[in-house]
């Protein structure tokens, strides 16, 4: 991968009336990589991207894409992005084929109607060219939305929560839509609440919690440095003060009905668990090992959940 | 000028499948004219320009609004803020889209009086009448993007717009004349801005003659235009107040 940067933020600091949204927020974006913006609801996100957009403008530090000021020139820097905001909303009395050519032509790039199908191929779309998009299922126009991001061949694409409100199988859809998107080269910035598709898709993410970005660097990179144990998932009840108390147990929490504990010495804490749900008369079911993600980087950095039942 | 045309036909296509803005924009104007001429057939020759300007006024005010606060309230507006079109274009493209409608509107009235009460109808007044209209309903419009400028909600300016219009219509010489005034309403009444555009639309068509104040008229309907324009353009926005 080269070291060109795409997206440059410096020092970007943005509010709203009195409430600030973003502070000190400081990236950069390599060309060809998919960043990943991964926060729970309200942390900034979304204020990011349109400070990038040129939608909003921050009140200190500046965007640059491409090497492009986006205060200085927001046309330059708007023509090189393909856009999908969270709220998807067109112009829905437009037929799909019909609204591929305006938002290209927006961008002065005109299509042919064969163009237009071989874009609308590439998201499952070519039936329905000539339907009117609000008529569209919520995948569908989620698909629509991302043909229209790249209607004018941007590379770099910004997707707003481009997974949310959609179904497990619709989700994977899309992760392959943003990978082959990513496979011709195409730099991509998308964010969301989902640790799960920030860890199957990005290269890079950063956590931002608040409007401040808490940590930036590849998944793995991020659970290495914060050297976590493994979690131990279990399905019991038992008093949290308890558990935390027991022999090899670094922490414990709930989630949902789960019980997880973080532990160095897994075999060891098991034993303990049992010991102590045995005493308490409880009985524990469906014990798994699994390997820290970065719903515990957050949870570590924050000391907040992810918040993943939005 | 490729690009505004491609942007002026999806919007143009996008009036023609709505159809709720489709009966208040062409429906709607008829139905008017159908309810006035079954109260006062006999007046039609005067009821008909006023029913132009009655429908100039409420379009201006509040439907050739519709479609940007729906947009604006949808979004959209936000969406393509986001794109390099230049925002004067979108802003053009829309108005140029109305003006037609408004003008298609009108013709329409006047055909249907022509056809439905024989309403004398010539050429030279027709002539002379066209640029009123066009004069009234920019005027008309421009107010119209205060108000939507003004309103947090889409719901909120057609109320604020309808007011305005119900206040402007009894009162402007369109229906009821003048003369059925109080007297201190009377002298109001002309520095308002629909009466200056009835004043002027009927005299074109039925006289195909200028009133004597259609210079003073004017300059005050061009005074309307340009202070809301001006305002309009300091209040758009691209996203409904939060």
């Amino acid at each position: 991968m080269s070291q060109e940067s795409m997206i440059n933020i410096n020092n970007v600091v943005a509010a709203y009336g009195a409430l600030t949204a973003l502070n000190d927020v400081s990236l950069n974006v390599q060309k060809g990589e998919i960043f990943g913006l991964l926060g729970p609801n309200g942390a900034g996100k979304t204020t990011l991207l349109a400070c990038v957009e040129g939608l909003h403008k921050p009140k200190q530090g500046e965007t640059l894409v491409g090497g492009i000021n986006v205060q200085a020139d927001s046309v330059a820097t708007k023509r090189q992005l393909g856009i999908q905001l969270q709220k998807t909303a067109l112009l829905d009395d437009l037929t799909v084929a019909e609204l591929v050519k305006v938002y290209a032509a927006l961008y002065e790039v005109y299509l042919t109607s064969k163009e237009i199908d071989v874009l609308l191929a590439r998201f499952d779309l070519v039936e329905k060219r000539n339907t009117l998009a609000r008529r569209l299922s919520g995948g569908q126009q989620q698909r629509l939305a991302l043909a229209v991001a790249i209607a004018n061949d941007p590379q770099i694409v910004l997707l707003d929560e481009p997974t949310s409100a959609l179904d497990p199988h619709a989700r994977r859809a899309m992760w392959d839509i943003v990978r082959q998107l990513h496979n011709e080269g195409r730099t991509i910035v998308l964010t969301t609440h989902a640790m799960e598709e920030a860890e199957a898709l990005c290269g890079r993410v950063a956590i931002i919690d608040r409007g401040r970005i808490v940590a930036c660097d590849a998944p793995s990179a991020l659970i290495a440095r914060l050297k976590l144990n493994p979690m131990l998932k279990a399905t019991v009840e038992l008093p949290l003060e308890q558990v935390r108390a027991l022999p090899g147990v670094s922490a414990a929490r709930y989630t949902g009905e789960h019980l997880e504990v973080e532990t160095a010495r897994p075999e060891a804490a098991l034993t303990a668990l049992h010991e102590l749900a045995a005493r308490l008369d409880r009985s524990i079911r469906d014990v798994a090992l699994r390997q820290p993600n970065l719903e515990d980087v957050f949870l570590k950095l924050t000391g907040r959940e992810l918040a993943e039942q939005n | 000028m490729k690009r505004f045309i491609i942007l002026t036909k999806a919007m143009t296509l996008m009036y023609l499948r709505n159809g709720y803005v489709l009966f208040w924009n062409f429906i709607f104007p008829i139905l008017l004219m159908f309810i006035y001429g079954a109260i006062m057939s006999q007046y039609m020759d005067y009821m008909t320009p006023g029913v132009i300007v009655l429908n100039a006024l409420s379009f201006g005010l509040v439907s050739s609004s519709t479609m940007m606060l729906e947009m604006r309230e949808k979004g959209v507006l936000r969406r393509l803020q986001a794109t390099p079109l230049p925002a004067i274009q979108l802003i053009g493209s829309y108005l140029l889209v109305n003006i037609v409608i408004g003008v298609l509107q009108s013709s329409l009235i006047i055909v249907a009086g022509a056809l439905l009460y024989k309403v004398p109808v010539n050429i030279s007044g027709l002539l002379l009448a066209y640029p009123m209209i066009l004069f009234g309903l920019l005027a008309f419009m421009a107010l119209g993007g205060v108000i939507s400028g003004v309103a947090a909600k889409a719901g909120a300016a057609t109320a604020v717009g309808m007011t305005v219009y119900f206040l402007l219509m009894f009162i402007s010489d369109m229906i009821f004349p003048l003369d059925m005034l109080p007297a201190w309403l009377r002298n109001i009444v002309p520095y308002l801005p629909a009466y200056p555009v009835a004043q002027l639309v009927r005299s074109a068509m039925l006289d195909a003659s200028l009133n004597p104040n259609w210079l003073s008229q004017m300059a005050l309907l061009a005074a309307y235009g340009i202070g809301a324009t001006l305002i309009a353009a300091k209040l758009f926005r691209w996203e409904p107040k939060a």
